[in-house]
């Protein structure tokens, strides 16, 4: 996922002038550095200084130019003051993107892994957020919501997870729209980020099983796509969601707020209940947290049957 | 500039009058509109909004609805109201944005400056650090900061609450120009911010103040309001 967005950002650089760069000593990491080798004037490492880096991104929108702040999503929350008060208070024309979110950065344990970082963002008035799936959804997203997006976005993506689940078959895309990955009739699975592809693996164990579930990618969590989740929430009755994030606040949450708006049906949120750690494989610490495929299939039978009583 | 009903920073206001007016009125709208002005300071809004309706940029009736609730003049600075260049409040930030604004100035190589009043206690925080350090590093020579020193803040004196004497040594060795002067004088202020506009350097200037100044019963002190009824009638006849 880093290198599509670093190559990306090298290519919108070219298409307009006004994007400039802000990371806080992040700039290898993030693979920024493709657009410093190119674009050193408008490149800009603040050093550690995350609060400086956010306000130095909203000085520089508020006097025109188009900034993308590029950093570690945990360390992007020391400044969330400075991102409702200088950006969305001022509605600033500031694109955030949080690298190594959720439990993507395996290694490094708790202190690095952001899991409250949606609930945060997504209490701020006027912030979007999108959560791409895959090198894809990066590739069909970002001209859009760095160039010609107006106003704050936070766009989370993990640390280097990279195969491509979403397919090329939906269209121009468009902010708060949901993509439908797979129809069924039984059950609807929501995720959003890389761990839909443990919810896509889960929907084909399920339908071995003779469960037909749909899955939905809710890139789109600020706006989100009321409509498709109704439509799902009658189709199926009952509805899951799966994140790499704290259970409160996040797109279970967002979904949830729409459902007892919409159409009120038996719904689990899934995702996680505390802070993260370290382990030596990614998929060693979803199996731990249990965010596996395998545990996908069993919150989503534990739902049906519980729904059936 | 004050009325009877708000909860507003009055000493913090008075102690940056000249320093507001020196800038506002001597060095930025009226010669060079593609000035920034930043009152980081943001809970001084009272007497920029003073300065903006003298310079006919606020409607006068405006000042006695500060704060209201269908009023335009929010407690602390927002740039839905003319001539407020950056919304501010939360102390540093505001500073911290500027450094960025005089970055963009310079990427585009146009012309213009960016002042920005800060207070002594908003020394405190450390995005101010954060941002004096990098405007050093990009060498930010339109960038200008003025100190309010009015040795004062919320909870007592500047000194008691963390020791600031040594501030001036700081800029200094991170890279910036510094100079002092009298913050109630304007020929001093005047010639000093001349120096700092010629400065190759980001400049601060640490200018002395009183806070409350022109109020006895609060001057030097960390009250923001007097007794009303002595100030009363003084206002009044004013």
């Amino acid at each position: 996922m880093r290198e599509t967005l670093g190559k990306m950002l090298l290519s919108l650089g070219e298409q307009d002038e006004s994007l400039v760069l802000v990371t806080a000593d992040v700039g290898d990491s993030t693979r920024a550095m493709y657009f410093r080798e190119k674009f050193t004037s408008r490149y800009f490492n603040v050093g550690i200084s995350e609060q400086h880096m956010v306000n130095f991104a909203a000085g520089l929108a508020r006097a025109g130019f188009k900034p993308v702040v590029i950093c570690f999503s945990m360390f992007l929350m020391r400044a969330w003051e400075q991102i409702r008060n200088s950006v969305c208070r001022m509605d600033l024309n500031v694109k955030f993107i949080a690298t190594h979110s959720g439990l993507s950065d395996f290694a490094d344990g708790s202190s690095h892994q952001a899991l409250e970082d949606i609930a945060l963002m997504r209490v701020i008035p006027g912030m979007k957020i999108f959560v791409p799936a895959d090198s894809f959804e990066i590739e069909r997203s970002l001209s859009n919501l760095l160039i010609e997006n107006r106003g704050p976005l936070f766009y989370r993506i993990g640390r280097d997870f990279n195969e491509i689940i979403t397919k090329d078959c939906y269209g121009e895309f468009e902010l708060g729209k949901a993509l439908v990955l797979e129809e069924g009739d039984d059950i609807t699975l929501i995720g959003a980020g890389s761990i839909l592809k443990n919810v896509l693996e889960a929907c084909n164990d399920l339908r071995k099983l003779g469960i037909k579930a749909s899955v939905l990618d809710m890139s789109s969590i600020k706006p989100i796509d009321e409509n498709t989740i109704e439509r799902f929430a009658r189709r199926t009755g009952l509805i899951m969601t799966v994140e790499e994030h704290s259970i409160y606040g996040g797109l279970g949450s967002a979904v949830a707020e729409v459902i007892i708006k919409k159409y009120p049906v038996p719904m689990r949120i899934v995702g996680m209940n505390g802070f993260g750690r370290s382990a030596r494989s990614y998929q060693e610490l979803l199996e731990y947290f249990k965010l596996d495929k395998k545990s996908i299939v069993n919150y989503a039978i534990e739902l049906l049957k519980n729904a059936k009583h | 500039m004050y009325t009877f009903d708000q909860n507003i920073h009055l000493g913090s206001s008075l102690s940056a009058v000249e320093i507001v007016t020196a800038v506002l009125f001597k060095h930025i709208r009226s010669c060079n509109s593609k000035d920034w002005f930043v009152l980081s300071k943001g809970h001084a809004a009272p007497v920029l909004y003073a300065a903006l309706i003298e310079l006919g940029m606020i409607p006068r009736e405006e000042m006695r609805r500060i704060q209201a609730i269908d009023g335009i003049l929010q407690g602390h600075p927002e740039i839905h109201v003319e001539g407020v260049d950056v919304s501010s409040g939360s102390l540093g930030q505001a500073f911290s944005v500027a450094v960025g604004i005089a970055m963009a100035i310079k990427l585009k190589r146009e012309e213009g400056r960016v002042y920005v009043i800060m207070g002594d206690g908003e020394q405190d925080e450390g995005e101010v650090w954060e941002a004096m350090n990098n405007a050093a590093k990009l060498n930010l020579s339109n960038l200008i900061v003025i100190i309010d020193e009015n040795d004062f803040q919320l909870d007592g004196h500047v000194e008691d609450i963390r020791p600031k004497h040594y501030l001036p040594y700081v800029w200094h060795a991170v890279g910036w120009d510094v100079f002092m002067c009298n913050g109630h004088d304007i020929a001093s202020l005047d010639l000093t911010l001349e120096k700092a506009e010629n400065s190759r350097h980001p400049s601060v200037i640490f200018a002395r103040t009183i806070r409350g100044k022109g109020l006895k019963s609060i001057e030097n002190t960390k009250i923001q309001k007097p007794d009303l009824n002595l100030v009363k009638p003084i206002l009044e006849n004013a």
